[in-house]
């Protein structure tokens, strides 16, 4: 029964779907790679390896364009370090681009961890992790009213506009308190709003019953999951054995 | 029960949080994310990789509302915390070092504890704690001193001499990290003032602060 | 069927927390498979009786309670307000701030979810519950891309999921077309066929007489008197327009809007606006896909809109109404032909200037921190002498007695009623001295009193030689108030 629903989940999308907590360790591992300060031998395979669940997770363009971005970095990095004898300030370059791409392993398996998972797959991992309602709850509500946001922002500047104030950087940079407490207020007004609003639906839908709540989703690490966490190693034994 | 509309006394300050409470620090905790996504934006483009030097200072410019109108509809301890703990969150999982969640976590609970000595009403306590909240999200600075680490270990591959750059980043090192601190408590200052101006002049006349 | 009741209110009188009495010493019950309407002006506490039977008051709004409210066992007041979410479902008024999660399956599964029902008799729950209501393709989709007759039909769904014996819905139609009011007219039909006890408040009566059993007409937090259907419908329609009633049946409104939407407009002045072969839509944003065509256009047929008229802009929802009124607002350019401002092709900016927008969520366009400062604002902001000023606030004040705001003129904008935001913001449109406001769905939610004093208010904002574009799928203000109607089907 779950193993045809999970087929059927896959088929849906028709592309590979990881346990959130797979894509945690892969997390996790990044950010050892960049505590240990790791060679360009384990951090680009880890770039490599990270990108694979957004290649694979049907947010191919997203992978593609993190493995692009770490090119480019390799490249600036490269080209910098041949003319900074000459030329100091491509010290600059270099700095960034080094640490940028520092960075990218940690980069790419967070928007991987962001882009290929469902909220419902990340609060049942959270759950299954015993986080507290105290967690879970704002965090399902963050993810719910992002939107919101940017639909209220989109609002607020079009009757900006229609008053007369035509906002742009302009206007933010002459009077700044203004311009902040025009969209601020509102913005937080709606969200006062909203907040009242959800907690009612929330309580009438049964929010914070006693007992554990459950979960649609049921999240098992498959044997595909367990390959990738890992294969998310290997870095880690490249960096150990390149020193 | 909840406490929704019976004005919170100080012992309220004593009440464990509940579902409205939880609904509420959610809402706040994604503006503010915005907030400091949006800031975080703003200071790569302008400053590059040193802009994550400032972005908790800019943040903190920015976010006084927020955490000012935050308080005042919960008012109980754990909301602070929390909020800061969601950022930390959300932070790490979109590929932030782990640093953002240590501090996503220290700091404003240190932040909540001095709010809560004003009840949540205190104004001195509450910009307290905002600038002890406003730290919470300066894990992503740590990268930066990475960052040089990563450098010169660039260099030294390369066989490049690297101690031009070693010294130059010594000079910089502890002047800079202490002016990004001293940053972010005027950001902070400025911003939960800011945050207080705004409680007064709309949420506390227009009923929607408790 | 059986004579048990399943919702009982017996003498209740009920007072939220620091407030008079909301509803007095009212008595009603609801027997399984019955559909009740609970109707009433705005204020006259029928929300408070949903409240009473979903637990949520005193559960969650506190306040202090006599009599007895039971609900399937359930009694307020005593029984937690989680026991209730099993035993009733509710509905709320707004579509877009009642979904808890951004997806749409998720939100169907939360109800089972916090009755910690095991994984796979959820996905059972949801599939059945989705095969039920027809809404299948509404599953796994982010909730705000939906419309709101859409984002409706899932609360409800999702409302029903744990197969609850009671519904309890607060004016589930205010923000809805007509076609979603009748997919909604579908769903209460089958709650009300599996023999569900069924509690909907409303002013909008016409969208589902077939079904109902008994109205319970309330004034002032009393019930003044229940009648089966066919007492209601034989009533005379002074009576329930006298009681702040919409009509029972909008078929002679309808033929009045049909009938001035093939009216030629009058001759006589010049237009304020004319569109001109106008395609308004949007193009795929991003900037690799720039120019590749557009995800939404809609041809307009060409129109001259005069001062002084109203003109009511009516389609289904995805007609491009909005984007029709934003484009003559010059917040986003037109895909093809021109605006005409004053018989000169206008650009975005010269709109802008020219428009003002009365928006459905009116919260989003008060900025300052006083009624008089709202109105000021943008004199304020363009600073000027001291002679300037006296005469701008003046003329404001002037302005607020007109449209009754005077005695609120140093509240918080926030702090006022719906009605006072939106004439605040027509007042902020007379400062501005706008050629022409476009109101969207200026009515929605009111009661017959209410959306008579807008339709009054936009007559009176009309005479002053403004042009009054309305959006709007309330039939009674379009058959009202409207000059002419522009169909956009």
């Amino acid at each position: 029964m779950t193993q045809t629903a999970v087929r059927a989940a896959r088929a849906h999308t028709g592309s590979l779907r990881l346990d959130p907590r797979a894509k945690l360790a892969m997390l996790a591992v990044a950010n050892v790679l960049m505590f240990l300060h790791t060679g360009p031998a384990a951090q680009s395979l880890a770039v490599v390896l990270f990108s694979l669940p957004l290649l694979f997770g049907g947010k191919a363009a997203a992978g593609a364009r993190m493995l692009a971005v770490y090119g480019v970095l390799c490249a600036v990095g490269w080209a910098s370090a041949l003319g900074v004898d000459r030329l100091p300030w491509l010290h600059i370059a270099g700095a960034t681009a080094a640490g940028v791409c520092m960075m990218m392993p940690c980069l790419t398996a967070g928007m991987a961890m962001f882009a290929t998972t469902r909220p419902g797959d990340m609060v049942c991992a959270m759950r299954r992790m015993r986080a507290p309602d105290a967690l879970v709850i704002p965090v399902v509500v963050v993810m719910r009213f992002f939107p919101t946001i940017r639909h209220d922002y989109r609002l607020i500047r079009q009757s900006l506009r229609l008053r007369g104030f035509t906002g742009g950087g302009m206007a933010l940079a002459r009077r700044p308190l203004r311009s902040l407490e025009y969209i601020l207020v509102p913005l937080l007004m709606n969200a006062a709003n909203v907040a009242r609003d959800l907690t009612v639906a929330g309580l009438a839908r049964g929010l914070g019953a006693p007992g554990e709540p459950t979960s649609m989703v049921e999240l098992r690490m498959h044997a595909v999951d367990w390959l990738a966490v890992a294969l998310s190693l290997a870095p880690l034994a490249v960096a150990a054995v390149t020193g | 029960m909840t406490q929704q509309s019976a004005l919170p006394t100080v012992q309220d300050t004593k009440r464990r949080l509940a579902v409205p409470d939880y609904i509420n620090i959610g809402v706040f905790s994604a503006l503010y994310f915005m907030i400091v996504a949006l800031c975080a934006l703003v200071s790569n483009i302008i400053f590059g990789v040193a802009g994550n030097l400032l972005l908790p200072a800019f943040a903190a410019l920015l976010a006084g509302p927020v955490f000012m109108l935050l308080n005042a509809r919960v008012r109980a301890f754990g909301a602070i915390t929390t909020m800061g703990v969601v950022l930390g969150l959300f932070l790490f999982v979109s590929g932030h070092f782990a640093t953002s969640l240590v501090t996503g976590i220290v700091f404003p609970l240190l932040g909540d504890l001095v709010a809560r000595l004003g009840a949540y009403r205190n104004k001195a306590a509450l910009l307290g704690g905002y600038v002890l909240f406003s730290f919470g999200c300066a894990g992503p600075i740590l990268p930066v001193w990475l960052m040089k680490d990563a450098y010169i270990a660039s260099l030294e591959r390369k066989g490049k001499d690297s101690a031009y750059i070693a010294s130059l980043f010594d000079h910089v090192n502890m002047a800079t990290f202490a002016g990004a601190m001293l940053a972010i408590v005027i950001g902070a200052l400025a911003g939960g003032i800011f945050g207080l101006t705004l409680m007064r002049r709309h949420f506390a006349k227009a009923g929607v602060a408790q | 069927m059986d004579g048990t009741a399943l919702c009982e209110v017996r003498d209740c009188t009920f007072a939220y927390s620091g407030e008079g009495a909301a509803l007095r010493n009212v008595t009603l019950h609801v027997r399984a498979g019955e559909l009740v309407m609970l109707v009433g002006p705005s204020g006259c506490g029928k929300t408070t009786v949903t409240r009473l039977i979903n637990g949520l008051a005193p559960g969650h709004f506190t306040g202090t309670l006599t009599g007895h409210a039971c609900t399937g066992g359930l009694e307020a007041g005593r029984a937690p307000l989680e026991s209730y979410a099993r035993v009733v479902g509710s509905v709320f008024q707004n579509p877009k701030t009642q979904y808890f999660h951004a997806r749409s399956t998720d939100e169907l599964a939360f109800p089972c979810e916090n009755a910690g029902m095991p994984a796979p008799r959820i996905r059972e729950r949801v599939r059945q519950v989705a095969a039920r209501f027809g809404i299948d393709d509404l599953l796994d989709r982010a909730i705000v891309d939906l419309s709101g007759g859409q984002q409706q039909r899932l609360a409800v769904a999702s409302a029903a999921v744990l197969e609850p014996a009671v519904m309890v819905l607060d004016e589930p139609t205010s923000n809805l077309d007509t076609a979603s009011m009748a997919r909604l007219h579908g769903m209460i039909a089958a709650l009300k066929a599996d023999g569900v006890a069924i509690v909907i408040a409303e002013h909008r009566l016409a969208w589902c007489t077939d079904l109902v059993d008994r109205y319970c007409v309330f004034g002032g937090g009393e019930l003044l008197g229940t009648y089966t259907a066919r007492e209601f419908e034989a009533l005379p329609a002074a009576r329930r327009e006298a009681w702040g009633l919409r009509v029972l049946d909008v078929s002679e409104d309808r033929a009045r809007i049909a009938a001035i939407s093939h009216l030629e407009c009058p001759a006589g002045g010049a237009p304020v606006l004319s569109t001109r072969g106008l395609e308004v839509g949007y193009r795929k944003r991003g900037m690799l896909r720039r120019g590749r065509g557009a995800v939404f256009s809609r041809r307009i047929p060409d129109v001259d809109v005069y001062g002084g008229q109203i003109v009511g802009i009516m389609g289904h929802n995805g007609a491009g109404k909005s984007t029709f009124a934003r484009t003559l607002c010059g917040l986003q350019a037109p895909l093809a032909g021109t605006i005409e401002l004053d018989g000169e092709p206008a650009h975005t900016s010269a709109l802008s200037h020219a428009a003002a927008l009365v928006m459905q969520d009116v919260h989003y366009q008060l900025f300052a921190e006083s009624v008089r400062a709202e109105v000021m604002l943008e004199t304020v902001q363009r600073g000027g002498g001291e002679h300037e000023l006296a005469a701008a606030r003046a003329q404001c004040d002037a302005l607020l007695a007109e449209l009754d705001l005077f005695d609120v003129a140093d509240r918080h904008p926030m702090s006022l009623s719906g009605g006072q935001k939106q004439r605040l913001a027509i007042a902020v449109a007379l400062m501005g001295c706008k050629r022409f406001v476009v109101l969207d769905e200026p009515t929605s939610g009111l009661d017959r009193a209410h959306m008579m004093q807008v339709g009054a208010l936009l007559r009176a904002l009309a005479d002053r030689g403004v042009a009054v574009l309305v959006i709007t799928h309330d039939d009674e203000l379009a058959a009202h108030w409207c000059d002419r109607i522009i169909a956009l089907d």
